[in-house]
């Protein structure tokens, strides 16, 4: 009996290391995917040598300052917002729960915007990325503190569309005050989220903040699993959730609120995710945060190289495909919960 | 309150909502004429302004916007500094009682249709497409002020530089590509066209197939060929993301390979007098070996 239940749990494990070196291999090959496609016609053996040989030809130009930081950022963003998604999920314990419809990315693009505008963002380099933190983080702590524990659909996506509503608001408030004239009409375009144009600068940035957050989301993977036995069962395994809702927020509010600062809003990408995969993983919370940060890189990539493949000039903003993508999706979910419910 | 103040807030309240409804109807537009010389100009778009600012005698402008007190945006600036502002809206513009005001074709659309309403003389002013067009807005404008010889005496002085700079310039033809704030490019059928065509430039825009205006992946920027990349900035300016383009650390490494000039966005947002000043820059960043300052 113990011997077969141990079996299985190996079995399931190999199985989950599986899925991770699936998935890791598709975002490598994504990634080089998106490296690949561009408006340019790029000789990218030549571009590479180029690069290799330290010659700073036009091509590796190009490759090294254009798209590489384009794939590199669409692959932090996307991992962020799919761990988050999932994070969040495991903590609020509620299949509804991701950054974007609760209001966290809308809080972040506030918290980016004052900083900009104000000119802090000129003044020192991180002012833009903890700005974003910033503000995510506020909304977080908000809406823990709106639902409490085990929070209900209902209060959770109200306290979420508040949040959005409030951090929408504020924006404009912030733009009205902006010395710049024009900030309204440039920030329409930066909230509907792109990863075009961005620079090497951007990724070095973001990269030390996403990979904190990442290291506290991942890190209380098995605490995640405890919690789903019930909040005073995980107590009494002894698991410190007070610390264990510390990492979640922290993580999530530097993993979204980075990559919010530097792309804008993209929606959707942590709700579908965790969705697809939960199942591959045995609905464990905690396995599922590694394979949707790995899906939610591949998703965002996959959006965003058929963006610049689609023949539609100017290019569709990122956040308007994953929207095109994940909004049916939350349709059909919300059709299911009212099923179940 | 009694019932005789209540009716009659009703009956305000009835007539104001039927003026609205007038208001709204398309055909009610009265087109009253201003005096031959006006004295109490309204202007109520930045293009417009530098246009009066230019042309009218300075004790005849009521007001411009408050956009052309800006250095960093308008030509006019210093001289818009002497008179009050006005955000384009229609109780500002009604209590400097104007005798004249003029709008843009595409700016406080609200504004104009109340103004046409009250019977405020109202003319409008479009955005030209080429040089000559430039010209014959300061013909027409300057028939409106009340003023055609200074707007004759703006039009000689174009020409005279015009003249002078065509002179300037060599037979190589480098090809050129503009580069705005939020990625966008000029191509055919624009003044900037002209313009780049003036300075004795080839637009490569245009080459590459983009009308009027359009965005351009800076990838294309970089591999597209050109030999003059010009960049349209804002000195000074506030901090703005659709400028953060022209801040790409690809474009300064660019810098080696071809030239950057930088424009100010204010010689050419307009289509005024001064998108001759842009073309002398542009020949003078051209012309070796004098200015060859790179941008920030």
């Amino acid at each position: 009996m113990t011997s077969a239940a141990t079996a299985i749990a190996v079995e399931s494990r190999s199985r989950y290391w599986w899925l991770v070196a699936l998935l890791s291999a598709m975002l490598l090959a994504m990634t080089a995917i998106s490296v690949a496609v561009g408006y340019a016609s790029l000789d990218l053996g030549a571009a590479i040598s180029d690069w290799l040989a330290g010659r700073a030809t036009l091509p590796a130009l190009v490759l090294v300052e254009l798209r590489l930081p384009r794939a590199l950022l669409g692959a932090l963003v996307g991992f962020s917002l799919g761990v988050a998604g999932a994070a969040m999920q495991g903590l609020l314990r509620n299949p509804l729960a991701e950054p974007g419809l609760l209001g966290i990315s809308s809080a972040a693009a506030f918290g980016a915007v004052v900083v900009f505008y104000s000119g802090f963002a000129g003044a020192f380099l991180l002012a833009l990325p903890l700005g974003g933190i910033a503000g995510a983080m506020l909304a977080t702590l908000l809406l823990y503190a709106l639902n409490g524990r085990g929070a209900g659909t209902m209060a959770l996506i109200l306290a979420g569309v508040a949040i959005n509503s409030f951090a929408g608001a504020m924006t404009s408030l912030a733009l009205n005050l902006a010395p710049n004239p024009y900030a309204a009409l440039e920030i329409v375009f930066w909230l509907m989220g792109s990863l075009a144009d961005r620079s090497l600068a951007h990724v070095w940035l973001v990269l030390p903040l996403m990979l904190l957050g990442w290291g506290l989301l991942l890190s209380s993977a098995t605490a995640l699993d405890g919690l789903t036995l019930g909040e005073d069962t995980a107590r009494s395994l002894g698991f410190d959730l007070g610390w264990l809702r510390a990492r979640l927020i922290g993580g999530a509010a530097l993993a979204v609120g980075a990559s919010v600062a530097v792309t804008g809003a993209i929606g959707f990408v942590g709700l579908v995710v965790p969705h697809l995969l939960r199942p591959l993983v045995g609905h464990r919370p905690g396995r599922l945060l590694l394979v949707s940060g790995l899906g939610g890189a591949i998703l965002t990539l996959v959006a965003d190289t058929a963006l610049r493949l689609l023949p539609i000039r100017p290019e569709l903003k990122l956040g308007v495909v994953t929207a095109l993508i994940g909004a049916p999706f939350l349709f059909s979910l919300i059709s299911r919960l009212r099923r179940e419910a | 309150m009694t019932i005789r103040a209540a009716l009659r807030t009703a009956f305000r309240g009835a007539a104001l909502l039927s003026a609205f409804a007038v208001m709204a109807w398309p055909g009610s537009a009265i087109a009253a004429e201003p005096p031959a010389k006006p004295r109490r100009i309204v202007s109520l778009n930045m293009c417009t302004d530098e246009l009066v600012l230019r042309l009218a005698d300075p004790e005849a402008i009521a007001s411009v916007t408050w956009l052309s007190q800006d250095p960093r945006n308008a030509n006019m600036a210093e001289a818009a500094r002497r008179i009050p502002a006005n955000h384009g809206l229609v109780e500002q513009v009604l209590a400097f009682r104007p005798d004249l005001a003029i709008a843009g074709s595409f700016t406080t659309r609200n504004t104009v249709g109340l103004l046409k309403r009250v019977g405020t003389p109202l003319r409008e002013f479009g955005v030209p497409r080429d040089l000559a067009g430039v010209k014959a807005q300061i013909a027409e404008m300057a028939a409106l002020l009340g003023e055609p010889e200074r707007g004759q005496a703006l039009i000689e002085e174009i020409d005279t530089r015009l003249a002078r700079l065509a002179q300037r310039i060599g037979d190589a033809r480098p090809k050129a590509l503009v580069l705005r704030p939020n990625g966008f490019t000029v191509g055919r059928g624009s003044l900037v066209d002209e313009i780049l065509t003036r300075a004795g430039f080839v637009n490569l825009a245009a080459d590459l197939g983009i009308d009027n205006y359009g965005q351009i992946a800076l990838e294309t920027v970089a591999l597209g060929g050109a030999d003059i990349l010009i960049l349209n900035t804002t000195e000074g300016g506030p901090p703005s993301l659709a400028h953060e383009i022209l801040n790409h650390p690809l474009i300064g490494r660019l810098g080696d390979r071809l030239r950057l000039v930088a424009l100010p966005s204010k010689l050419w947002t307009c289509a005024g007098p001064a998108v001759i000043d842009a073309i002398e820059l542009l020949i003078d960043a051209t012309t070796p070996p004098r200015d060859q300052r790179s941008p920030r």
